[in-house]
């Protein structure tokens, strides 16, 4: 079980590093910030009836789906690509281990330093939160919990994974903004635009079906919707605040693939996606 | 038994041939030196070894496995001071060592293993404000972690002031008193000499000698030099002394004679001269170093003859 061990190495290490501690500052901040504002006037925020906090986790997610996926890139993008450029991957693979307990050590590892950070950030700001409202709800942050630290473990394998396919850091960067670039801020539109080009320049009066699932491959969507198949009560209570595609009601009789579940489905695929590339690539590299 | 049997190893990166079919074998228990000049294909040997890199074709067997298949069993009795390798800047020197120790499944005291190598002073300094003498000696310490039957040292010198060298050679040695079988890289000749059983010599990819440091001595036609003064060192009298029985080869430089000595003494070749040839006015004797020997072996012929 030499993973443990690299593991416990990478935790070390990277914790410590700043540009990580810099962001979780200015999550904190930012939640700090905007808990107050969303407390103080809900109206602002599609909320005419009050503050609520199932309302304020619904708020949250959209700075945890910002959050997660930066902090995954300057958290993991050096995690195998900057160990091959300095070298250091040579004391590494020295040891009686091998590639595979290093990489999904590093995987572990600098996943456990992202839940850190994000648990740290969260704490503060749905603990300030609490105080504000004078309420606690346990199961919904429990379970919100679960699926961001489900979300986070999938973005430390997507980032960790683009850090395996190469020695330099320089193209990792590359990759692993390029991925942000792509899946997170481009997404929405592709499907959209897609549409638009096969539905003869033109866009459709209504969506099909298929749209939906086609967004969740956006890690972050697929986090909303987890978010959403985990606490169906509190999404029903909130308006989604023009989230796209999530406040649908379980009643109609839509396809399978159109229930929020999917997004669990495409986090855990990322994982396992994310993590088979990313190996096989090392497991082939002259580091 | 050997312990590194390297099987007409090739490695081709693109169109570089950085290893050409080489065959090595390493004896457990010896010293065993590797020289060559930088990009000679050292290092690229020695990833292959340990799995850093994978051949083109032929195989490694060290410590009776499989270097590729079973690399795992290999490195978990190798110590491994690799070149060009770059420590945990933000982790201490005994966060190295607990880490490695913990790996390596074994009880070694990251303490003892610092003092070993003299840097225990700096055991709670960030790996990253150390000089470079002293990461070459933090990773020399987690090299030693285990009490690994196979030293690998990739230029285990670099970094190191002539004091570090010479400490390195002394735990080298006491190393291999303990019965640990030394493999290890160097472009400088003089390393080499002064702890090696056998060396080997590689260059281009190629292995160009293997021997003993006796052995290599006996084998280079620059048995001895001599250097001698004479009033005329015309082509023709440079000629003549090569012609004489008791000299292999003889040329000019800075104005004097050189002369190798072959199957004679040197006093014979000295009366030799000055009886048949030309009047000898002085002489100078140099005993041909290793070194000469070296860049005899690496560089092209016409380079060297002068």
């Amino acid at each position: 079980m030499t993973w443990i061990a690299v593991a416990k190495k990478d935790f070390r290490d990277a914790v410590q590093s700043r540009a990580l501690w810099a962001l979780v500052g200015v999550f904190v901040l930012l939640s700090v910030f905007s808990t107050y504002a969303y407390i103080e006037v809900p109206q602002l925020f599609g909320e005419p009836a009050g503050a609520t906090f199932g309302g304020l986790v619904f708020f949250t997610v959209g700075l945890t789906s910002l959050f997660v996926p930066l902090a995954a890139i300057v958290v993991c993008y050096k995690s195998l690509a900057g160990e091959r450029e300095l070298g250091s991957i040579k004391l590494l693979l020295s040891l009686p281990t091998t590639r595979l307990h290093v990489y999904a050590g590093k995987t572990v590892g600098r996943a456990g330093v992202l839940a850190f950070g994000l648990g740290v950030g969260l704490l503060v700001g749905l603990g300030f939160g609490a105080v504000l409202l004078g309420a606690v709800a346990v199961v919904p942050i429990a379970l919100f919990l679960v699926a961001t630290l489900g979300f986070a473990a999938a973005y430390a394998s997507i980032i960790v994974g683009l850090s395996a396919t190469t020695g330099s850091t320089t193209r990792a960067t590359t990759l692993a903004l390029g991925f942000f670039v792509v899946f997170e801020l481009f997404w929405d539109v592709i499907p959209v635009a897609i549409l638009y080009v096969i539905n003869g320049l033109a866009l459709p009066t209504s969506m099909p079906d298929w749209i939906f699932p086609v967004m969740q491959v956006s890690p972050s969507a697929a986090y909303f919707s987890t978010v959403v198949a985990l606490l169906p009560d509190l999404s029903a209570s909130v308006s989604a605040g023009g989230q796209a595609g999530v406040g649908m009601s379980p009643a109609e009789a839509e396809p399978f693939y159109t229930a929020p579940e999917i997004g669990i489905v495409v986090l855990v695929l990322w994982t396992i996606v994310a993590f088979l590339v990313g190996y096989t690539r090392f497991e082939a590299a002259d580091v | 038994m050997t312990a590194i049997d390297i099987d007409d190893l090739t490695k081709h990166y693109g169109d570089v041939v950085a290893v050409n079919e080489l065959n090595l074998a390493v004896e457990e228990g010896e010293i065993f030196g590797f020289l060559g000049p930088n990009g000679a294909g050292k290092s690229t040997t020695i990833d292959i070894l340990l799995d850093f890199s994978r051949p083109t074709s032929g195989s490694v067997t060290v410590l009776g496995h499989d270097a590729q298949s079973e690399g795992q069993a290999v490195r978990r009795r190798t110590g491994v001071l690799p070149d060009g390798y770059h420590v945990y800047d933000r982790l201490t020197g005994r966060q190295h060592l607990e880490f490695v120790v913990e790996l390596k499944d074994v009880d070694d005291d990251p303490t003892e293993l610092l003092e070993r190598v003299r840097i225990a002073d700096a055991a709670d300094r960030k790996a990253g404000g150390y000089s470079k003498g002293m990461r070459q000696r933090l990773a020399l310490a987690m090299a030693l972690a285990g009490d690994p039957d196979l030293l690998v040292l990739d230029e285990p010198s670099t970094g190191l002031d002539p004091n570090g060298a010479r400490e390195m050679r002394e735990l080298i040695r006491e190393e291999n008193d303990r019965g640990t079988t030394v493999f290890f890289s160097s472009h400088i000749m003089e390393q080499v000499e002064a702890v090696c059983d056998r060396v080997a010599i590689i260059n281009r990819g190629e292995l160009v000698a293997v021997d003993t440091i006796d052995g290599l001595r006996d084998a280079s036609e620059t048995g001895e030099v001599l250097y001698v003064e004479v009033d005329d060192v015309s082509e023709a009298v440079v000629e003549r002394v090569a012609g004489l029985e008791s000299v292999a080869d003889a040329s000019t430089q800075d104005g004097r004679l050189r002369v190798v000595v072959a199957d004679a003494t040197k006093f014979a070749v000295l009366q030799a001269i000055d009886a048949s040839v030309t009047p000898v006015r002085d002489f100078s004797v140099v005993e041909s170093s290793l070194e000469d020997l070296f860049v005899r072996y690496t560089n092209d012929e016409q380079e060297v003859r002068v």
